[in-house]
């Protein structure tokens, strides 16, 4: 299983209309979080949402633009944590429009866990269980046909 | 002493802890053969070993003197937790979009 997320729809609107509600705070608001975001690569920037503490999660997203090219891409990390300033998740959340004949494609991908990825644990750990989930239903095989 | 409890992503930020994960995904093994693998001494081998029992990522057995580890689910179920989370947040978020901006649409026709 890959560490990442991935959603992608299509709006029958121009990327401009859809841009506008990626990168104004006040629009960004109506549907995603309360911010502090500007489109400007460097600029750090924080959401805020309800904390979820079964998640160890006290509700604020820290960030920082990573790439914007107008109407095409745009890009930011993704760190959060209890709130007692350690990071549990450190990621990255990437937008792409595409224009199409009759408005937008827009793809979501959230990934770049980089506490998984550089480690190829989470890989390694799937696969490690896969293996083991095999060698379990060999072995029942065997005994029924055994 | 009891071991301050961590959620699976400060278990995993340790590079010796995801290397001893990454040992058991291929063998279970006895903590004795896990620990020639490390440079440390045994106190600090047995602590990163409590605490990937505590956190679910492994198990420990006593198979006569010998304690056998062995990788065990939960562990990676928080992790795929977070993932799972983050999917239906975005899934839900991108919802409120799409219906934002279909009213928009309206409006102007």
């Amino acid at each position: 299983m890959a560490a990442s997320i991935k959603h992608q729809l299509f709006f029958p609107h121009p990327p401009a209309a859809v841009w506008e509600f990626l990168t104004d705070a006040g629009l960004m608001e109506l549907w995603l979080m309360k911010s502090d975001f500007m489109p400007i690569e460097g600029h750090e920037f924080q959401f805020r949402n309800k904390p979820v503490p079964q998640l160890d999660f006290d509700g604020i997203v820290y960030c920082k633009v990573l790439e914007v090219v107008p109407f095409k891409k745009l890009s930011y990390t993704w760190k959060l944590g209890p709130g007692d300033g350690t990071i549990n998740v450190d990621s990255i959340v990437r937008w792409e429009l595409q224009e199409k004949d009759n408005g937008t494609e827009l793809l979501l991908v959230h990934g770049n866990f980089t506490v998984l990825e550089n480690a190829g644990v989470f890989e390694a750990m799937n696969k490690g269980w896969l293996d083991n989930i095999h060698k379990i239903a060999e072995r029942l095989n065997a005994q029924q046909h055994g | 002493m009891a071991e301050p409890r961590l959620d699976a992503f400060q278990v995993i930020a340790d590079a010796s802890r995801r290397q001893m994960l990454m040992m058991l995904s291929k063998n279970s093994l006895t903590i004795n053969s896990l620990a020639e693998n490390f440079d440390m001494s045994r106190p600090a081998v047995s602590k990163h070993i409590k605490i990937l029992q505590s956190a679910g990522f492994i198990s420990i057995t006593d198979k006569g003197r010998e304690r056998h580890c062995a990788l065990r689910k939960e562990g990676f179920d928080a992790l795929n937790e977070w993932l799972r989370y983050f999917d239906q947040f975005w899934e839900s978020k991108l919802k409120t979009l799409e219906n934002l901006l279909n009213d928009k649409l309206k409006t102007k026709n």
